[in-house]
């Protein structure tokens, strides 16, 4: 203690016990603080599941289970927010579910991107169940096997041989569907006109009116982004494949995967790509402060008061 | 170093040979000797003053190979990704520039990080010059020539950013467009001289390439002389001190003293803007990719310094707007656009008369103020501060409703109501934390300073040993200024009874309501004597005290 009084009254203390303060509360929240579930999102098919590969009671149980208290038994919709189904389609189904947004915890705010909650399989089984039972007569947009959906992971292989077999398979599938596209001023012109009003020029988002905002597309795989475009989630318009041709859709996905896939040529720091607002900060707070922290550094020597 | 050293022979001989036809000894004697006063403050002007140097050349390197033209082209170059795509030549130029010329990325990101510090340097210059009263006679037309320098260097800045014809620079561009348009009447002629025509045309580039690259360094570099010209003639103002008065500098000598740190300094200077530049991406033209008329994105922003404007056009509402016989005129464009930058230079450059006239203070003022002794003229600034601030922020509100997760119409009408009451809180606290360093400084100067020893009287008293403060720091505490005004002297009667005409009128009652505004609020040292105040806190100034 004696260590302490001799020094209180030193002119850095005070600094001292804010940085103190400051690590303890930041250790102590991150001991605290609640850690998210890392449910991991598992691989899935290619090609779409075969009538003997899903289980369409467990199907009407996840749905009965999970989606029911709001959408209702049959898929119509409910006043606890819940929308009716019936012509939503199964793209729908699967981007709300596979990006974590379904089920929701809150209907009134708009859900984020989360961990998905079930297995892949619990996932395919409950779109069976969705298109035996509720959907009307095949409307709104089915789900795109076609095109390259989240990477195989290593915990759903029992061996690491099979595991990047699979991941080889699924990365000659992803590039084939990305290097397919080949008219990068078709695809900027697409992504620039219709999707970076909302979602920025480099897919990081950006905030909407009343509360809501265009998330960050970075994760997303060209499937989800897809199939948002054809199911229109949220705020966003539906952009079927009458109005963007599946076609102009990959050039657009391509565009924006390649562009976030580029390195950055200018420096190792991006600033998240977030732009001038980024690039103000940081002139200032690091380039001016260090510019002006050296002004003070050459001119303390003569200063004969302080 | 009492022996007299003689430059060696050849010196000597070149030395003689130049003055003997132009006489330069004397003069450069003199001006070698030059004082400089030693503060890290003054040392901010020559930031903006290096950071310039390094746009001019770095610019110079640029424009090597930079084509200002809008004729299409194919993209064909080093840049995988854009290949095949059209775009402008100036675009594509500016690609080349970056993938094929050696050095050319690092170059341009040199330019663009010097431009950001450039301004940034220009506007803590200006609150040093501000906050101390340096604007003060006789430096006030060097203040007007400093605001210039200011106001074109965001002009210059906005022209620079829009070059590349990158996706945000046309966007850019297009408010800049909107904003001519508002102007009643001429505003449709203005843009189609500007534009050549319908935006964006086919000359936009080439003429602002010839503005950015030619008539405004031009002037820049016209004005920047002739500032640094003036303080060399006018000198620098310094800051109170033993020794320092209004007619004698303390500091380092021009030559060879300050020269060797003002040299060390550009090089510090440019360091840290080659530093940032090697490690931090700044406009990324190639992954925005080239601007067309359809092309449109959120999240991005002008330049920091057109963040202000950008704000006061977000903010303002547009419920103001009215026809005259059909003819729109859109104030909600016209006001925040043009008339947020006219407010802000014509009030920079109006302050210096306004607070002559206020004060009736003719004199020259060559000692800078402590902020804290002129606590209205610094509520003041921070008060501007604060309006700029916000202005600021809300320019980037979009930014900041995505990343701190807050609704974006919220953000609007927070900054809506903190532009009006933000301002008016600033200058209310600012005024009294003024007064309170005031009164500090007059109980050290009474007292000394706080030793931190605790003793004991032999009457069993506890009390804190204060210390003298040193000489420098009487000094400087003694040289509070008393802040009166002309206008408050001028009685409103004379002996004879005749009122005094000026202050009966409504401009004289205005200045006499601003003189005593300006002056009431302020902690008088009258009668303080240093390190006399142990004596008197104990006895019969403690009635006095409690007065105050």
């Amino acid at each position: 203690m004696k260590w302490i009084t001799a020094r209180r009254r030193h002119p850095l203390a005070g600094y001292v016990v804010v940085i103190l303060a400051l690590a303890l509360f930041g250790v102590g929240y991150a001991a605290l603080a609640p850690t998210a579930d890392q449910a991991q999102a598992q691989t899935l098919a290619a090609e779409a599941p075969s009538a003997d590969d899903v289980d369409i009671a467990q199907g009407k149980t996840i749905f009965d289970q999970t989606c029911a208290s709001c959408h209702g038994l049959d898929g119509s919709g409910s006043d606890l927010n819940g929308p009716d189904l019936r012509e939503v389609g199964s793209a729908a189904i699967d981007f709300q579910v596979s990006t974590g947004r379904m089920p929701s915890m809150d209907p009134n705010n708009q859900m984020p991107r989360k961990p998905m909650v079930m297995t892949e399989e619990e996932l395919a089984n409950l779109i069976a169940y969705y298109d035996a039972q509720i959907r009307t007569d095949g409307a709104g947009a089915d789900v795109p096997y076609e095109v390259p959906d989240i990477a195989p992971q290593r915990a759903d292989f029992d061996d690491e041989e099979s595991y990047e077999e699979a991941l080889a398979e699924y990365e000659d599938e992803y590039d084939a569907y990305i290097e397919g596209a080949d008219d990068v001023d078709m695809g900027m012109k697409l992504y620039l006109t219709n999707c970076a009003h909302c979602h920025s020029w480099s897919g990081g988002g950006g905030a909407l009116t009343d509360g809501r905002w265009a998330p960050e597309i970075h994760d997303s795989t060209p499937r989800e982004i897809y199939e948002a475009m054809v199911s229109g989630p949220g705020a966003m318009p539906m952009f079927s494949d009458g109005a963007i041709s599946p076609e102009e859709k990959q050039e657009l996905i391509s565009y924006v995967k390649t562009l976030q896939a580029e390195p950055n040529a200018g420096g190792i720091f991006d600033l998240q790509r977030v732009g001038q607002v980024a690039e103000g900060f940081i002139s200032w707070t690091v380039g001016l402060s260090l510019i002006i922290a050296c002004a003070i550094w050459i001119t303390a020597k003569q200063r004969a008061h302080d | 170093m009492s022996k007299t050293t003689q430059a060696p022979k050849a010196l000597r001989g070149v030395g003689n040979f130049i003055d003997d036809r132009f006489h330069l000894a004397k003069t450069g004697e003199k001006n070698l000797r030059k004082v400089f006063p030693n503060h890290w403050s003054f040392m901010l002007g020559e930031i903006a003053l290096y950071s310039f140097i390094i746009l001019l050349v770095t610019g110079v390197f640029l424009t090597l190979w930079f084509k200002p033209s809008m004729v299409e082209v194919v993209y064909d170059g080093s840049y995988e990704r854009l290949q095949g795509v059209p775009m402008s030549e100036a675009f594509a130029s500016t690609l080349y520039i970056d993938f094929d010329v050696r050095g050319g990325f690092l170059v341009r990101q040199i330019h663009h990080w010097a431009a950001l510090i450039f301004l940034a340097s220009l506007v803590v210059h200006m609150l040093r010059n501000f906050f101390t009263g340096a604007f003060r006679k006789p430096r006030e037309l060097n203040w007007i020539i400093g605001v210039l320098i200011f106001a074109l260097a965001i002009v210059e800045g906005l022209f620079g950013y829009s070059l590349p014809d990158d996706l945000p620079s046309g966007m850019g561009v297009r408010i800049l467009q909107g904003v001519m348009l508002s102007i009643p009447l001429v505003g449709s002629y203005i843009s189609m001289f500007l534009f050549g025509g319908e935006f964006p045309g086919e000359d936009i580039i080439t003429r602002l390439y010839m503005l950015h690259v030619l008539l405004i360094p031009a002037i820049l570099l016209a004005l920047i002389v002739a500032h640094v010209f003036i303080v060399w003639i006018q000198k620098h103002t310094q800051y109170p001190g033993q020794g320092r008065s209004e007619k004698a500098v303390v500091g380092t000598p021009m030559f060879p003293g300050f020269a060797v740190k003002a040299g060390g300094f550009f090089f510090f200077t440019f360091a840290v803007i080659a530093g940032l530049s090697a490690f931090v991406q700044i406009n990324p033209i190639h992954l925005f990719g080239p601007f067309t008329p359809t092309s449109i994105t959120s999240g991005l922003q002008p330049d920091w310094y057109m963040g202000f404007l950008e704000g006061s056009l977000r903010l303002f509402p547009n419920t103001l707007d009215f026809q005259i016989f059909g003819y729109p005129i859109l104030t909600s464009v016209l006001v925040p656009g043009l008339g947020a930058m006219g407010l802000l230079f014509g009030a920079l450059g109006a302050w210096p008369f306004i607070e002559q006239w206020i004060t009736g203070d003719k004199a020259a003022k060559n000692m800078a103020d402590r902020p804290r002794n002129a606590p209205v003229r610094t509520a003041l600034g921070v008060a501007g501060i604060t309006v700029y601030g916000v202005l600021w922020l809300a320019g980037s509100n979009d930014v900041l409703s995505e990343t701190f997760s807050i609704s974006l119409y919220l953000t609007t009408y927070i900054f809506r109501v903190l532009v009006f009451v933000g301002p008016v809180v600033a200058f209310i606290v600012t005024k009294r934390i003024c007064l309170g360093l005031q009164r500090r400084d007059r109980e050290t100067l009474e007292h000394g300073y706080e030793s931190g020893t605790v003793q004991q009287l032999p009457s069993g008293e506890f009390i804190e040993v204060h210390k003298e403060s040193s000489e420098d720091t009487v000094a400087v505490l003694e040289s509070k200024p008393v802040i009166t005004s002309t206008a408050l002297e001028e009685d409103a009667t004379d002996e004879k009874g005749v009122e005094n005409p000026a202050a009966r009128k409504p401009m004289g009652k205005f200045r006499r309501a601003l003189a005593h505004w300006y002056t009431k609020d302020n902690v008088s040292f009258d009668g303080v004597q240093a390190h006399t105040g142990h004596h008197l806190h104990h006895s019969a100034d403690h009635g006095d005290d409690k007065a105050h």
